[in-house]
């Protein structure tokens, strides 16, 4: 490895993320960049698969009773799947861009598709205020589904859409992030709900830049106790300047 | 069709199950609860510690299956690895975003470098019965030193941090780290 600098190379940082050593930091680090590192997606599906024989070392043990109707409670009083709730309902002009899932690890290509998809919705660009326009699309890390889109049409305010709708777990709420470039850490932007669309004043915050990393993750019900993300990412992006 | 409570990992379909699931179909969700919740808690709770916090791992891993099933792509996986990664990886991000702390810190582990040599590792146990049937892993773990792989299962199977294992096995941190670096590119090159 090589580590003189800090920077592992993607297969070792691969092996120690699916043999669980890396630091919370790293793990983060390691979870931002897979949506859209195909060469780390490689590596850890390929490590995960290689290591995969050492669960049977972990002895089985017996849930209890309660666990399988926990579970069957959560997942009833959850929305259905996001493939089968976007199936169910009628098609919204974005179901024609489930092709996206053929443009995996083309961010930026999805974000360019999506702009020209909006623009076209709201009329052309004439009707766009002037200034720089900021893009978003929410990736799921595992397979970068997309499940909400971000949109600024000034620096001082941005919009979150819900793509779909997702399954929450009991007890469980969605905390919106994000970080510039040179931030200390995520300031968090409040609470969503699944399906939800809102628009968050960003006075409080500096203009929004390329590259913004914007995220959604798994928080207890009231959000972090901590002011920064605790639980896993749900749905993470940068922001891309358009037009 | 009611599934047999066991079956052999081979045999039971997990890709179909979680098919199953994208669709929205409950029975696939409880098929893989009843195939392998035991197996998952076992490998939760050995990461986690805590009876507790082992079923809420699995209670999200749950979830988190059901919710993002369609996601799986028999492309880049099997259906179990997808399945057990899920599990790991929550309970990782569980006892690594602090919920367990870090036994030996960094300064106090390296300070261990000075005392120890190397030569107090010489006869060393293996800590895991590897009798169960790991194929060729089991052949390519076989040729690390015993000590150098307890420190790749202590990871894998009980979650230990580099600072955790430093401690366990009463080895200096920088080469437990060393060590860990240098079998998983052995790893990697038997198993290519």
């Amino acid at each position: 490895m090589n580590t003189q600098q800090g920077f592992p190379s993607t297969d070792d940082l691969a092996a120690e993320y699916v043999l669980g050593t890396l630091s919370a930091t790293r793990r983060r680090m390691v979870e931002q960049r897979l949506p859209t590192d195909a060469a780390l997606q490689a590596a850890v599906h390929s490590w995960q698969e290689q290591l995969l024989p050492l669960a049977a070392l972990a002895e089985p043990v017996e849930p209890s009773e309660a666990l399988w109707q926990r579970i069957d409670r959560s997942v009833a009083h959850a929305v259905a799947p996001r493939r089968a709730a976007i199936l169910a309902a009628p098609p919204p002009w974005w179901d024609r861009l489930g092709l996206w899932r053929g443009l995996a690890g083309a961010g930026f290509a999805t974000a360019a598709i999506l702009a020209s998809v909006l623009v076209t919705r709201q009329g052309g660009y004439d009707m766009l205020p002037a200034g720089p326009q900021y893009m978003v699309v929410l990736v799921a890390p595992q397979d970068k589904a997309p499940g909400w889109v971000v949109q600024a049409s000034d620096t001082r305010q941005l919009s979150l859409t819900a793509l779909g709708t997702v399954a929450l777990p009991a007890e469980k709420s969605l905390q919106f992030w994000t970080k510039g470039e040179g931030w200390n850490g995520p300031v968090s932007l409040g609470l969503v709900k699944p399906g939800q669309t809102i628009t968050i004043p960003l006075d409080k915050l500096p203009p929004l830049q390329p590259n913004q990393l914007f995220e959604l993750t798994l928080e207890p019900v009231n959000g972090s106790p901590i002011n920064r993300p605790t639980g896993p990412i749900q749905f993470i992006g940068r922001a891309v300047k358009v037009l | 069709m009611e599934p047999p409570l066991t079956t052999a990992p081979d045999d039971f379909d997990y890709e179909r199950a979680l098919h199953g699931c994208a669709r929205g179909e409950r029975h696939a969700l409880q098929e893989i609860y009843q195939q392998d919740s035991r197996h998952l808690l076992g490998v939760a709770l050995r990461i986690v510690r805590q009876r507790q916090q082992a079923e809420d791992v699995v209670h999200d891993a749950f979830m988190n299956i059901w919710t993002q099933a369609a996601s799986f792509d028999a492309r880049r996986g099997s259906g179990r690895g997808w399945i057990y990664s899920v599990v790991r990886n929550l309970a990782l991000n569980a006892v690594r975003n602090g919920a367990r702390e870090v036994s030996v810190d960094e300064e106090t582990a390296e300070a261990l470098d000075a005392q120890h040599s190397l030569e107090a590792h010489a006869e060393v146990a293996d800590a895991f019965d590897l009798r169960v049937s790991l194929g060729k892993l089991n052949d390519c773990l076989a040729r690390l030193e015993p000590a150098r792989r307890n420190c790749i299962l202590y990871a894998y199977v009980d979650g230990c941090s580099h600072g955790e294992i430093a401690k366990r096995t009463q080895t200096p941190l920088g080469t437990v780290k060393a060590w860990i670096q240098r079998s998983m590119g052995s790893l990697r090159e038997c198993m290519a």
